[in-house]
């Protein structure tokens, strides 16, 4: 591969793509990692947020309120730096930027996920518990399935802010694509000029998340949940 | 070792002044960055839903590029990529002002576009009946309805973006971020720094809040709420 990018594009532009085209699998992985963790913490919080009990449900509005308004880059100082230096301890650039991803992402997805299950009328409960069901058998049988409809599209399209936030995890000396690609738009190199590098690395971001942008867009017609969706606010 | 120190940030009247001077950074920045993105925001929606050829496809293509990438790579590209390409200097301010002013109006086109859509035709047709000019129609029937309609969502947009301003620090903008990053680097108190900073920023976010909505209150009290 790098050989090959070298023969069309030439020595520094070659091996700058490549290795532009490298690192940016270590954001695909980031990003993959943010949205399971997210999911899965997201998921806990969801069912926290619809539970029956009181204290649970507050802990939860609580939880998504405070980490959807914390700035990402915040989240990312913080574990970064702010917890191994409190701790005296070197934490890995790996974990720091998945702890403050995932974080990030399960309050955005818990968010979508309680309006999506809170936008299926209260009728679909009161039935099922007619029928003598028990929260979790409801849930699964009744609410989930309907909800699903409403919350894909969102889900998909958060995905995009969760790749857009990767970027900034270099911050804290994550090495992804934009680590890499700021090392060689500094580097004294002709050919790769900021003004080379940064477009070319906006592509590749781009190329990754307009298929999902697209995707999302598609399932809102096609699910016909178009303006239904309560949407939380991403950038 | 688990010891919280916030004092040796606010007994040190430098880092206080610093924090100060950076919020006011921060907040200007992104004030005036969003209302150079709403004008460029409503230019770029009009366009497009008026299909106003080549800049209804070049509004398209922009806000979908800037919508698709971080906000970081073209702060980047605006501060270093421009500069050295047009042989131009700007302080850094500059630089941030033009990289929010493009992210931001790519964000708030996109919510002005579905506004625009959503305009009841008989509104047009009623002003059009009336006989008032293209402009006119628009100046005094369509924008305040679109405006007022998306006026929420714009709100909920700029309070987002305004929390990912902090990354301008990283193309040298002393603001509330870099102040933060100062304090860090002298003290190493970078848990108790940023738990401030990160106060901050949620303050300032809340008090954002509350200022549009007493705008949304005085400026649209004839909206029919739900």
């Amino acid at each position: 591969m790098s050989d090959l990018l070298v023969m069309l594009f030439g020595k520094p532009m070659g091996i700058m793509l490549f290795q532009l085209l490298s690192a940016t699998q270590y954001t695909i992985y980031l990003s993959a990692i943010a949205f399971a963790g997210g999911g899965l913490i997201g998921g806990l919080v969801t069912l926290a947020r619809i539970s029956g009990l009181k204290h649970l449900r507050r802990f939860a509005s609580g939880y998504i309120w405070c980490f959807q308004s914390v700035p990402l880059l915040m989240l990312l100082f913080l574990s970064g730096l702010g917890v191994p230096r409190l701790l005296g301890q070197d934490v890995d650039p790996w974990i720091s930027a998945m702890a403050s991803l995932t974080i990030y992402a399960s309050a955005y997805l818990a968010e979508v996920w309680r309006g999506a299950i809170q936008s299926i009328p209260s009728g679909q409960w009161e039935a099922g518990r007619a029928l003598g069901m028990r929260f979790f058998a409801i849930l699964r049988a009744i609410i989930l399935p309907q909800a699903l409809r409403v919350a894909l599209a969102p889900t998909v399209g958060f995905s995009v802010q969760i790749i857009k936030g990767t970027s900034l995890a270099y911050i804290i000396g994550f090495q992804d694509l934009m680590n890499i690609g700021r090392r060689w738009a500094n580097a004294p190199v002709d050919g790769t000029e900021p003004f080379i590098v940064f477009p070319l690395m906006a592509l590749i971001y781009f190329a990754l998340c307009f298929p999902l942008s697209r995707l999302a867009l598609y399932l809102e017609h096609r699910l016909g949940t178009i303006g239904k969706t309560p949407q939380a606010t991403t950038a | 070792m688990l010891e919280l120190r916030f004092f040796e940030i606010y007994r040190d009247a430098d880092f206080m002044w610093r924090l100060a001077e950076g919020v006011w950074l921060s907040v200007s920045l992104t004030v005036t960055a969003a209302v150079a993105g709403f004008l460029v925001a409503m230019g770029l929606a009009v366009v497009r839903n008026a299909r106003v050829p080549v800049l209804a496809q070049f509004s398209t293509c922009y806000v979908e590029f800037i919508r698709n990438t971080p906000l970081i790579v073209q702060l980047f590209f605006v501060a270093f990529g421009l500069p050295l390409l047009l042989g131009y200097s700007w302080p850094f301010w500059g630089h941030a002002l033009l990289g929010l002013a493009l992210n931001f109006s790519a964000y708030f086109a996109e919510i002005l576009r579905s506004g625009l859509l959503a305009i009841p035709k008989g509104q047009i047709e009623a002003a059009e009946a009336l006989g008032l000019r293209r402009h006119v129609r628009f100046i005094k029937i369509v924008a305040p309805q679109v405006i007022a309609s998306v006026y929420p969502s714009l709100t909920s947009q700029f309070i987002f973006l305004f929390l990912t301003t902090g990354v301008i620090s990283e193309i040298g903008v002393e603001d509330l971020t870099h102040a933060g990053v100062f304090i860090d680097s002298r003290t190493f108190r970078s848990f108790e720094v940023f738990i401030t900073l990160t106060l901050l920023y949620v303050a300032i976010a809340l008090t954002f809040k509350a200022c549009l909505l007493a705008v949304d209150r005085y400026f649209f009290a004839w909206k029919v709420r739900q």
